[in-house]
């Protein structure tokens, strides 16, 4: 069973994901499900960058 | 009125252009050149060619202001650490601290 | 051809030119606000650009700069730190007249989208501009000062 800290952990990139996705699709020209599946990876690794450089802010 | 607008940014790039050379101080230089990176961007723009603006966008407006205050800082840094320890390693003397 | 252009036009003769006479004579201070508020004029002229010539692609130049604009003004609030801590530029009334224009256009031009993806995506660039505009003449004026005194 995972330990608190890390559900906080994905909770937060999860938190930063779902805008992050949603800015994809609405800047994208056509949605479909090719750029959908780019633009998922892609937040997922921006979210991680995002929850890093709010750790290093906030130094905790 | 397309004829206007291309003058005009005709005009903007070539204004800050001059000021650009015109201008003597690096660290006012960079300021100058930032503002023409983004004029070149709009000058691009207005000749159907926004492909090469953005490229233009992405390099003038930051990154070259960037590499150049970095430069400016570094020399004025080595530059003062040679006046004041005596010289470098390449025997330059700082301006002052001579005899 | 239209008015969207001689706005456009308007915008960019006497807005960036305005600026580039800042930035090239005067004080340092008054150059570094300049060089602020040139991005924050040339983004709403572009946005008037991609609404003048129908094309909607053009308005990522738009969110380029939005986002390009400020991180650069922010380079200089940084790396001019010491030669600005003397007397900080404090430009509020062309500041906040660039913001009101950056939001008007962007409302002209949102109301001229209609509703859709397209609608968003202009709120977005307008959230941008207005915001880092803000954030970044904040910056200039003694903010990273501060930050830096921590």
């Amino acid at each position: 069973m995972p330990s608190r800290r890390t559900l906080l952990a994905a909770a937060e990139v999860a938190a930063w994901w779902v805008p992050l996705a949603a800015l994809w699709l609405v800047l994208v020209n056509t949605v479909d499900l090719l750029e959908a599946a780019v633009g998922a990876g892609a937040s997922v690794v921006v979210a991680l960058v995002a929850r890093g450089a709010r750790r290093a802010v906030t130094g905790r | 009125m397309t004829e206007a607008l291309i003058v005009t940014a005709l005009l903007l790039v070539a204004g800050s252009a001059t000021a650009a050379v015109a201008v003597r101080d690096p660290v006012r230089q960079s300021l100058v050149l930032a503002v023409l990176g983004v004029v070149l961007a709009v000058l691009f723009t207005v000749l159907q060619a926004p492909d090469v603006a953005l490229s233009q966008l992405a390099v003038g407006s930051a990154l070259t202001p960037l590499l150049l205050l970095l430069t400016v800082r570094k020399v004025r840094r080595r530059g003062q650490r040679a006046a004041g320890g005596g010289g470098g390693s390449d025997g330059r003397r700082g301006g002052g601290s001579g005899p | 051809m239209n008015g969207w252009i001689l706005a456009a036009v308007v915008v960019l003769a006497a807005g960036v030119g305005a600026t580039l006479w800042g930035v090239v004579t005067g004080p340092l201070r008054r150059r570094a606000a300049a060089q602020n508020l040139s991005t924050a004029l040339a983004c709403p002229a572009l946005l008037l650009l991609a609404q003048g010539y129908a094309r909607p692609a053009y308005v990522d130049l738009a969110l380029v700069l939005a986002v390009l604009g400020p991180v650069g003004t922010l380079v200089f609030a940084r790396l001019l730190a010491d030669e600005l801590a003397d007397d900080p530029p404090h430009a509020r009334g062309p500041t906040l007249t660039a913001a009101a224009l950056g939001a008007a256009v962007v409302l002209a031009v949102s109301l001229a989208t209609g509703p859709g993806r397209a609608l968003v995506k202009v709120l977005v660039v307008g959230a941008l501009l207005v915001g880092g505009n803000l954030v970044a003449s904040r910056a200039l004026a003694g903010g990273m000062q501060e930050a830096r005194r921590d």
